[in-house]
């Protein structure tokens, strides 16, 4: 019997403690593996969508080629925003990946699993080399050297094989399963979903705190026991496996279609993941997804629909332009800045309207 | 031959160090497993605590509806109507200060137009009805309430209600239940803490094991290499042996020689250029000195060659230090400042932090109990999840200061730390240094051009200038020494003057 007076003294007898939904839901959104396996799942539903049709191929590649870039932004993000290293060698080092992806796939005819092994070693390697480099030259002089590095890999790899690379026959396999191009997303979903939630839970450890102790204040760091040489290394291998693991499901993706796959790999790419990071905010890895998705994204999903950018496709690429110039210009905190002004602002027009609306009582 | 021997040697200096390494590792677990004790104890507790206020504050709603059924429903519903209509009547209120602000905003706009006082007694009156109008809302409110309560009377009337006799014998159950629940819970709860308590001692027995093992097989290492170790004479914690440091041609630190005593505070002074900084640059290896020898006693009392260590490894012989222009990292917060200094205390690879496996955050329970032990000593608790971004400097100086503290300090250098303080301030700084060694039971070393601060605090002065060592001694000797008056501290005839 539902006795409205009764359940009015017992509230105020004897209070029930707070029931759960909206605690639960905080803890998982408050768990890297919560967030980013909300995200994973949301990736992979659209993938599901598109099998039963309702979502076109060309999104579905859109997200894809954001997913990769994404992975390569995450390493990115970790070096910059946390490590303060400057590095434009990106390229290179996913031409590294898309290369040996290539001659793994193709030339040496191994399946897929050996395959990454070999392009993560190689770039663990490459990694190694920019960490020692790393400890002599500092700021701008760095990137240049990065630079440099990137570009000899790239004219190395086209002189011995050249721009085109297509993989021919169906020869991706996994212990002998032909993969096909659902599986490789489904994979690359896992890959990013993955090494996100590394990323994020390395940030909040001691790994992540001695990185920004060592872009802080050098000498601190070394006074409190931080190694320059370890943790300078470990950026860069991280930074440099990510590029390079990004660089293989670039190629692993669309083995067979692109065959100018090699033309893209100048030092635009690498200052597209530099704006990418930049622009969704440097120390934030839901930014740097934003941000990756504004550049290489933002365009084919949202821009092509409208007329006037079908007609003039030049002022696509001006509109990516000038909200990079603004972003900089404004929040050069990137989103993740923008989102914490926003949330203040909301704060204040909140408390501006409720004095407007019900006054000050005295 | 020669080629083959020294490979040997290399080898074994090589399992000297991995044997050191896992020596430290070990007893860093155990150390480690015995703080954390202490802080799953306290949660193992504090979950037992929890469920049995769980379970008293379901009783007691159980006890509470079936004292409403048996109570008088009148009293009770006055009781409860009082709260209720207070709460109605701020909803009336706010629809009121609506009114009342689009009231205000005419009268405003009015009086610029007409100066009549007509409209403004318009606007009045019309805020006086509304507020009757609101006023006969709140009776209707409370007819309701009383019209509702006679029908749920009515209603009830049928139930039976429950007998004093049966209200006693429903309190006398649950709070039964309550104490055979209390003491379930702490039964078992003293269950958890034993098997807790037994696994935690036989862990931290099998690390013991290890390490001894550990540490024997270092021992005999020990013995087949020839180490020249220096003889420290007793009571001594730093020696500095003809200390040079050259910069090209400029001769920062020229010849320098000193003791530091076990325990004592011993202060560094001199004009500016002295080579004071760079002295302590030298002993923490941030400049690896020219030449010269640095002696150190550590924790184990051992003699330690200075010179033989990287920078980043000097923490590890309980060596911290200060920085002139604080170095507090702005980018993270203050608790996060304290735990990078203990860098060197958490033994977990990089593969653990990056999946966050379990020993991970034992570690960090285990150090963050103790940065905040250490706040709680500095004053700062309350800055603990601050960013160190904007904070004032007195506080970023106490970060500093408590970043040494969290290391575990041996011995503390200090490179000025009154800089910016003005007098009350350096008071409370000697208070801070005094307490400090005190409670730490560490050497202190410090730079200083307070004069007042310096002969207050410190037990041993060495006086410099240009690199070379002009007076060492107490505070009356110093003060009294001729060529430091010269250099330094100025004539007496110049300050009576």
């Amino acid at each position: 019997m539902n006795n409205r007076f009764k359940n009015e003294y017992l509230a105020h007898a004897s209070p029930r403690p707070e029931s759960g939904w909206k605690a639960h839901a905080k803890r998982i959104m408050s768990n890297p593996l919560g967030q980013f396996g909300l995200l994973g799942l949301l990736l992979a539903i659209t993938q599901l969508l598109n099998i039963a049709g309702i979502v076109p191929r060309s999104i579905m590649t859109t997200i894809a080629f954001v997913s990769i870039y994404s992975i390569a932004a995450i390493g990115f993000c970790l070096l910059l925003g946390y490590s303060g290293l400057a590095s434009l060698g990106t390229a290179g080092f996913m031409g590294l990946g898309i290369y040996l992806c290539y001659y793994g796939l193709q030339e040496w005819q191994i399946s897929i699993l050996p395959a990454f092994l070999i392009a993560g070693i190689a770039s663990i390697v490459i990694g190694f080399v920019v960490g020692f480099v790393s400890l002599r030259i500092e700021g701008i002089y760095l990137a240049i050297m990065t630079l440099a590095l990137s570009e000899i890999i790239v004219k190395l790899l086209k002189t011995i094989k050249g721009s085109t690379l297509i993989i021919r026959g169906v020869n991706l396999n996994f212990f002998g399963i032909p993969l096909s191009n659902n599986a490789v997303y489904f994979t690359i979903i896992v890959v990013l979903v993955m090494l996100l939630v590394g990323t994020a839970n390395l940030i909040n450890s001691p790994t992540g705190r001695a990185m920004v102790a060592m872009k802080s204040s050098v000498a601190a760091a070394q006074a409190m026991g931080i190694s320059l040489l370890k943790y300078r290394l470990l950026a860069f291998i991280i930074s440099t496996l990510f590029a390079g693991i990004a660089g293989f499901f670039y190629h692993a993706y669309l083995p067979g279609i692109s065959p100018t796959t090699a033309t893209i790999l100048t030092l635009s790419m690498s200052l597209n993941i530099l704006g990418a990071v930049i622009i969704g905010g440097a120390k934030s890895l839901w930014g740097t997804l934003v941000g990756t998705f504004v550049i290489y994204g933002f365009q084919s999903i949202f821009l092509q629909n409208i007329a006037f950018f079908n007609e003039n496709p030049a002022f696509m690429m001006m509109v990516t332009g000038v909200l990079i110039i603004l972003v900089v210009m404004f929040y050069p905190g990137g989103f993740a800045q923008m989102l914490f002004t926003l949330r203040l602002w909301l704060k204040k027009m909140t408390k501006k309207w409720r004095i407007y609306r019900y006054g000050i009582e005295e | 031959m020669a080629l083959k021997n020294k490979v040997m040697a290399y080898l074994l200096s090589k399992y000297v160090d991995f044997l050191t390494q896992r020596v430290t590792f070990y007893k860093s677990r155990t150390s480690l497993y015995a703080d954390f004790e202490v802080e799953h104890l306290k949660d193992i507790d504090d979950a037992a605590n929890r469920k049995i206020e769980l379970r008293i504050a379901k009783n007691a709603r159980l006890y509470a509806t079936a004292d409403y059924e048996a109570s008088d429903k009148k009293e009770v519903f006055e009781g409860t109507s009082k709260l209720q209509i207070a709460a109605y009547q701020k909803k009336l209120r706010m629809r009121y200060r609506i009114e009342r602000e689009k009231a205000r905003r005419a009268i405003a706009k009015l009086t610029e137009e007409d100066k009549s006082g007509e409209q403004i007694k318009l606007i009045d009156q019309n805020l006086a009805s509304f507020e009757a109008s609101l006023a006969e809302e709140l009776e209707a409110y409370k007819a309701k309430r009383h019209i509702a309560f006679e029908k749920s009377l009515e209603r009830d009337l049928s139930k039976a209600k429950p007998t004093a006799q049966e209200l006693e014998a429903l309190k006398s159950r649950l709070t039964a239940d309550n104490e055979t629940y209390t003491a379930a819970v702490n039964a078992k709860r003293e269950a958890k803490r034993a098997k807790f308590v037994r696994s935690n001692k036989a862990r931290i027995a099998k690390l013991e094991g290890k390490l001894n093992n550990f540490q024997a097989k270092l021992k005999v290492q020990l013995e087949r290499i020839q180490q020249d170790s220096y003889a420290l004479p007793e009571g001594v914690i730093l020696r500095a042996e003809n200390l040079c440091m050259f910069f090209g041609g400029v001769k920062a630190v020229n010849d320098l020689t000193f003791d530091v005593k076990q325990g004592e505070i011993f202060g560094l002074i001199g004009p500016n250029g002295a080579g004071k900084t760079t002295v302590f640059n030298c002993i923490t290896q941030f400049n690896k000195p020219t030449s010269g020898h640095l002696y150190l006693r550590n924790r184990l009392d051992e003699v330690v060659n200075l010179n033989k260590l990287a920078v980043h490894n000097v923490i590890l012989q309980g060596i911290v230090r200060t920085f002139q222009n604080l170095e507090v990292v702005k980018e993270v917060s203050v608790l996060d400042n304290l735990l990078i200094a203990a860098h060197r205390q958490y033994q977990s690879n990089f593969f653990v932090h990056m999946l966050h496996l379990p020993i991970l955050r034992l570690e960090e329970k285990v150090i963050r109990a103790r940065a905040d032990k250490i706040l709680a000593f500095m004053g700062l608790s309350l800055y603990r999840d601050w960013y160190a971004w904007g904070l004032p400097y007195g506080v970023l100086k106490k970060i500093e200061i408590a970043r040494t503290l969290m290391a575990d300090p041996h011995l503390i250098i200090l490179d000025e730390p009154a800089a910016g303080l003005n007098d009350s301030e350096t008071v409370e700084l000697a208070n801070l240094i005094r307490r400090i060694r005190d409670e730490y039971k560490c050497t202190i070393l410090l730079v200083e051009h307070d004069m007042g601060l310096v002969m207050d605090v410190c037990d041993n002065i060495l006086a410099i200038s240009f690199g070379k060592k002009l007076a060492q001694g107490s505070a009356k000797e110093i003060q009294s020494n001729k060529d430091v008056q010269a250099a330094y501290l100025g004539a007496p005839e110049e300050v009576e003057r």
